[in-house]
Formats: C-alpha cells, sequence, structure tokens
C-alpha cells in the first residue's frame, strides 16, 4: 500500500489572540521525507499537530490522502505515527509496558526486545521510566513511533535532548524510512536535509517560506 | 473497543497501584468526611439512619470528584493522550477504560468507607447490606460513567478543576436521591413503595441511558 500524501490547504491555527500558523499551503507527496526548519515559536509544532489530525484548524484544511486530519480514520491511524515535544509515555510504566501498551492498542504482536535493542535500551527495558533521562526518553518515544513500521512519520524535534548516538540512531531509522514512509520532521538542525537528502522548508512567525 | 478499554484500565490501575496518588487521597477524604459529620451529628446507634443514609452519599459523591479530577492525570503528565487519540481504536474505548478504572478506585474506596460509616453511626443493627451493597454498585457505575464523561469534555479547559465539579454534580443528583431512597429501603423504610427494587432499577435505567450517550459523544468530546 501506497505511503499517504499530506496536504495543508491554506491552513491557518489561532492560539487566543495569537495566530500560530498563517495560510499555510504544503504538499507533502508519498514516501517524500521534508525537514520542517525554523526557530523557536515559528510554528513546526503547531503544523505538525495540525497534520496529525490532533489540532482542527482555524481555516483552511489539513489533509492525509485526501482525508481531514482530524477525521483521519481507524484504518489510517494505524498507518500513522506521531512524536511530539512530550513522550507521550505513562512515567509510572517500564520501557517495555509502554510499548507492550503500544502494540496492544494498535493490535499488533511486536518483537519488543529487538524494538528496545534497537534504541538501545534493552538493559533498561523492565526499569519505570520515571527515572529515565530525556535522550532516554527520546530514544523510547522513537520506538514507539516507528515501532509499529507506519507509513506516515510525523516527528516534532526528535533529536532533542540525544546524543552523538542517540542522533545517529534517529539519522538511521530516518534514513531506513526514506521512499518506504512519508516523513515530516521539524527540526532545528539545518544539516538534517542533506544527510537525509529530504526537502527542506522553512517557517518562520508562522509563515511558510 | 472492550479489548483496548480494558487493556487501559489496567495501565490506569497498574499506575495507581504503584503510586498510591487517587485511592489514597480519596480515601483520606471520604474517613475523614464520615468521622466529622458522625461527630457533628453526634449520631446515637438507630438514632440518625436518614442522616446516616445522606451523608455517606455525599461523601461517596464527593469523593468521587476527587478521583475524577486525576482521571487523566497520568495522559496529561506526558502528553500520553495524543498516543491514545492517535491509536487506531474507537475512541470510546478511551473513555471506556478510564471509566473502568474510576469504577475500580471508588469500589477501592468503598470497601473501607462503608465499614468505617457502619461501624460509626450502627453499633447495633443498620441497614440490608444486600440492597446497600447493590445500590452503591449501580451508583458507581452511574458516576463513573458520568463523570468520565464530563472530565473528557474539561479536559481542554484551563480551569477544569472548577469546572469537572460543576458539571458532575448536577448530573449526580438523580444518583444521590435513588441511592439514598435504596438506602432508607434497606432500613425497612419506603422506598417509593416497592422496597429498594424501585431505586435500584432507577439506578440501573440511569447507568443503561447514560452508557449509551457516552457511548455515542465520547468519540466527538475526545476528538475535539
Amino acid at each position: 500500500m501506497q505511503a499517504p500524501a499530506v496536504t495543508l490547504e491554506e491552513c491557518s491555527k489561532r492560539f487566543g489572540e495569537r495566530l500560530a500558523l498563517r495560510k499555510a499551503t504544503l504538499a507533502v507527496e508519498p514516501g517524500e521525507t521534508v525537514v520542517l526548519l525554523g526557530p523557536n515559536g515559528a510554528g513546526k509544532s503547531t503544523l505538525l499537530r495540525l497534520a496529525a489530525g490532533l489540532l482542527r484548524p482555524t481555516a483552511g484544511r489539513a489533509l492525509i490522502d485526501g482525508t481531514p486530519a482530524v477525521d483521519a480514520p481507524r484504518a489510517l491511524r494505524a498507518r500513522m505515527a506521531y512524536a511530539g515535544h512530550a513522550s507521550q509515555l505513562y512515567r509510572g510504566l517500564t520501557a517495555r509496558e509502554n510499548l507492550a501498551l503500544h502494540a496492544r492498542l494498535h493490535g499488533r504482536d511486536l518483537e519488543l526486545d529487538r524494538l528496545l535493542a534497537d534504541v538501545g535500551l534493552a538493559d533498561r527495558a523492565d526499569e519505570r521510566i520515571d527515572g529515565f533521562s530525556r535522550g532516554m526518553l527520546q530514544r523510547l518515544a522513537l520506538a514507539r513511533a516507528t515501532g509499529h513500521d507506519p507509513a506516515l512519520l510525523l516527528l516534532d524535534e526528535p533529536a532533542s535532548g540525544l546524543d552523538a548516538d542517540g542522533r545517529a540512531l534517529l539519522d538511521r531509522a530516518l534514513l531506513d524510512g526514506r521512499d518506504r514512509r512519508t516523513q515530516l520532521v521539524a527540526s532545528h538542525d539545518a544539516d538534517l536535509p542533506q544527510r537525509l537528502g529530504a526537502r527542506a522548508i522553512r517557517l518562520d512567525a508562522g509563515r511558510l517560506a | 473497543m472492550i479489548g483496548p478499554a480494558l487493556a487501559l484500565a489496567r495501565v490506569k490501575l497498574v499506575l495507581e497501584l504503584r503510586r498510591r496518588e487517587v485511592v489514597f487521597a480519596m480515601l483520606l477524604f471520604v474517613a475523614a468526611t464520615i468521622v466529622i459529620v458522625h461527630f457533628a451529628l453526634r449520631a446515637d446507634a438507630g438514632a440518625g439512619e436518614r442522616a446516616a443514609a445522606g451523608m455517606l452519599w455525599a461523601a461517596i459523591v464527593f469523593t468521587a470528584v476527587l478521583g475524577l479530577l486525576r482521571s487523566f492525570a497520568a495522559e496529561a503528565e506526558a502528553g500520553a493522550l495524543d498516543a491514545l487519540l492517535l491509536a487506531p481504536v474507537d475512541r470510546a474505548s478511551i473513555w471506556l477504560g478510564t471509566a473502568l478504572a474510576q469504577f475500580g478506585f471508588l469500589v477501592a474506596v468503598e470497601v473501607v468507607a462503608v465499614p468505617v460509616w457502619w461501624l460509626l453511626f450502627f453499633q447495633e443493627g443498620g441497614p440490608d447490606p444486600v440492597p446497600l451493597i447493590a445500590a452503591l454498585v449501580l451508583a458507581d457505575v452511574g458516576i463513573a460513567l458520568v463523570g468520565t464523561l464530563a472530565a473528557a469534555l474539561a479536559l481542554g479547559a484551563r480551569t477544569r478543576d472548577v469546572l469537572l465539579p460543576v458539571l458532575v454534580l448536577p448530573l449526580v443528583i438523580p444518583i444521590v436521591l435513588a441511592g439514598v431512597t435504596a438506602t432508607y429501603a434497606a432500613f425497612g423504610e419506603e422506598g417509593g413503595g416497592f422496597g429498594p427494587i424501585g431505586p435500584l432499577g432507577f439506578l440501573a435505567l440511569y447507568d443503561l441511558v447514560f452508557l449509551a450517550l457516552a457511548w455515542g459523544t465520547s468519540e466527538h468530546l475526545l476528538g475535539d
């Protein structure tokens, strides 16, 4: 099955008085990797949350394969993943329990040991993640996001808190997914598009350049 | 839908067993309420059955609100609600799983609170335990269903700690009325002419109506 396309049509999002995103128009082709660059507060996270269907646009449309993202049916949600600033993990559970819940919700029988080993957390698998560092949480969030092999991957500053090994791991995961899945990644790393051979798009003060 | 709901409820119960944040606070609150009201009323054995029944139900409802305020706390902590919303499950299962956990918390609290209430107010005698327990279980189901729906509705509000009780308390007034009536009937007093059957039937009907209502609306409430 082809990876889904992500389309934003004149998409705006307002939070109270603040317009976080202004009439953004963007087309990410199926199987394409796009890196979203821009300073803090540029609207990258808002754009990603709109694309994921976690926010409803104030104006315009955010579509996944032609379907409004906020109304994405279960079959489409099964093929996508989003990792944001927060880890989206349960702090009181272990790393393995978090991935097991993810597998259960996706109705998949995932190889949890392999997933944990892939992100370098095999020896911390049965520890509660309350004590995990930011980088370890990012690794686990990456395992959660990629574990079910989504066809659409939306990542918001996934390198935040990662050490050099973690960043290399992230690059490998994104390179591995290139052409196979649609990837939209928000980042401060200006070199990332070149490393991934990806299209770069700049966002500044809520406007796409 | 049931499988994901049970998985989520299990997670919430496991978290509570490890952290003891919700049930412990609920237990302290309900025990304090029962003890304070007992001394405030200076209840003698058998003398204040109506007052005792009323205060039990009031204590349970306010204690439930305390638990409901924390019903989505684990998800809010690290954005886990986003992961749940994007999971390929019926969003009603998020509400149902949370409601099941709330039901479990309420039952755990009542297992301690009701014997304390009984000991303080009824050194001799007391109500027939069967209709009382049936009323409590049916009421817990209703409070969990309605309360979790209200908690989902208040989730995005900045003032949710204030909004949630304002939403929940009017909705659970019928539960309190039916619960108190069932408890009177358990003392052998009037229960609408049918003993405890009438109020118990009302509680069961309330649960079914709100189960259907919440099931139908939770997809939109949680989705937005």
